[in-house]
């Protein structure tokens, strides 16, 4: 009978002290799951309430606000309007190496593989030169045919050779910028290459190359002060 | 006896907490009005007096949020018109800088990269995800806070933003020709990205393809990071005794290259607006 009695109260026990373990679980679990539980609680509000609109009536009101916001939709999107560009412009996504050349509704009219900056450091002393194809918005600022290349100081460093003086001949190389070449600012340039198996790939010293073909229609596409987005 | 005393003793205090924490998590949510943080309305600089007079006075009226009972659908109405206006008014304050930034366009389930009201770049959102605090408020504070654009406070990602290669220039041309090698596609890394907004928005983007094995390590390491932080200031919140506002967040899935695009490309201080 004894025996019974406490079989009896020892399960008791564990009962009971299943009911602070249940409690404390409970308190852990919604401490894990806290922004779960609040969003859990702005939905069981949402049942009770519903899509809130205010509810305080003030005739004609609404048909004035209704009136004046229309108005100053009409009167952001003519803003919007005007920031559209006035020309064709090109898109140039650096980290797919592609390019989007638009007309001015934004549609496109032809679109390609290109090549952009190779991200790269040239450590020569205590210069640091960086290869990488600026981003942001630019302009075309000239256009020619057959450009020559007036090759910068890191191109003669790149090719471990002693760098000329400013206007030694060495400097000038004919072809490698292909038939066209637009420059868009700070030396920057949208121009052709020799190296066609590499469109695509990103391994410009900061300017874009396109392929023969694409570069034609870009060039006769865009004119001086085209817009030129790089991102 | 003892044992007994133990045993209220503790139920008690568990009650008390759990008692508290169901108050402060579930039923004041529920009881009390929302306390989505409000965006401090700025007049953008070029516009005319006139112009601003005008816009002021819309702010004010629409602030009272005071419309007719009887014509819901009107009101309705006017909710979405102010909706377009408050899109509209901060994409053309974007518009207006030398930046890029970025649109998320939830009613349609695409994302832009934009500048100078310009889409650079336009990726197709398979799968997003509001939280409910978000999504209830189809009301003036909803409008209030999506007034202005966001600005991100704090960037995360599992890729970085630039990777550069460090060369040392060649002494001569022997050396020149040996280091020059056939250049090759770049990997791309798995993408995980989280955002955190003012506002209190947080904004996270995944890749939908699965990740590598190592991918997925880095990705649940930052995930368990960020769950982390979040039970901490719960807790903190908890023992405070101090309702946070709330934490709207956003979670969308795009495909990995466009992911990488949209990260490598945003501006440090990048600044985005919502529509929904």
């Amino acid at each position: 009978m004894e025996m019974e009695d406490k079989k009896e109260r020892s399960f008791l026990s564990v009962v009971i002290w299943i009911i602070p373990l249940l409690l404390l679980s409970v308190f852990v679990l919604m401490i894990l799951f806290t922004p779960d539980f609040q969003n859990g609680a702005y939905k069981v509000k949402s049942w009770f309430t519903g899509p809130m609109v205010s509810d305080e009536a003030i005739p004609g009101r609404v048909e004035r606000l209704t009136i004046r916001s229309q108005r100053n939709i009409n009167l952001i999107e003519s803003k919007l309007e005007m920031l559209k560009p006035v020309k064709p412009y090109i898109v140039v996504n650096t980290t797919a190496n592609r390019f989007s050349l638009r007309n001015i509704d934004g549609d496109t009219i032809r679109t390609g593989t290109c090549s952009t900056g190779k991200n790269e450091i040239l450590i020569a002393g205590n210069k640091r030169i960086v290869f990488k194809t600026p981003t942001g918005l630019f302009a075309v600022q000239n256009k020619q045919e057959d450009r020559p290349w007036i090759k910068p100081d890191w191109a003669f460093i790149e090719d471990g050779l002693p760098i000329p003086s400013a206007r030694s001949a060495s400097r000038i190389e004919m072809g490698s910028l292909g038939d066209y070449a637009m420059g868009i600012g700070n030396g920057y340039m949208i121009h052709g290459t020799l190296y066609q198996r590499f469109l695509g790939l990103p391994v410009t010293h900061g300017c874009v190359r396109l392929g023969d073909k694409d570069l034609d229609v870009v060039y006769h596409t865009l004119s001086k002060g085209s817009k030129v987005f790089i991102y | 006896m003892k044992n007994k005393l133990t045993f209220w003793f503790i139920t008690s205090v568990l009650i008390i907490i759990v008692g508290y924490s169901l108050t402060s998590i579930v039923i004041l949510p529920v009881l009390t009005k929302n306390i989505l943080p409000k965006a401090s309305v700025r007049i953008l600089e070029d516009k005319a007096k006139s112009d601003k007079k005008e816009k002021n006075n819309v702010v004010s009226e629409s602030s009272d949020s005071s419309v007719s009972k009887s014509s819901k659908d009107e009101a309705m109405k006017l909710f979405e018109l102010r909706r377009r206006e408050v899109f509209l008014h901060s994409q053309l304050e974007l518009a207006n800088e030398d930046s890029m930034y970025l649109v998320l366009d939830l009613a349609n389930n695409v994302a832009f990269l934009e500048m100078k009201g310009i889409q650079l770049h336009e990726c197709h959102i398979l799968k997003a995800d509001i939280s409910n605090s978000i999504k209830m408020y189809h009301t003036e504070s909803l409008l209030n806070w999506m007034a202005e654009p966001f600005t991100v406070k704090h960037i995360d990602a599992t890729i970085p933003k630039i990777v550069f290669i460090e060369k040392i220039a060649p002494k001569d041309t022997i050396e020149a020709n040996k280091a020059s090698a056939e250049p090759v596609a770049t990997r791309l890394g798995d993408v995980f990205i989280v955002m955190d907004f003012d506002r209190n928005l947080r904004l996270v983007i995944s890749q939908s393809e699965k990740p590598d094995d190592e991918g997925q390590k880095i990705i649940s390491a930052m995930r368990a990071k960020y769950s982390q932080a979040e039970i901490k200031k719960s807790v903190q919140a908890l023992i405070k005794l101090n309702r946070e506002p709330a934490m709207p967040q956003i979670s969308i899935v795009m495909p990995k290259t466009d992911a990488t695009i949209f990260y490598k490309a945003l501006p440090v201080k990048l600044k985005m607006i919502i529509k929904m």
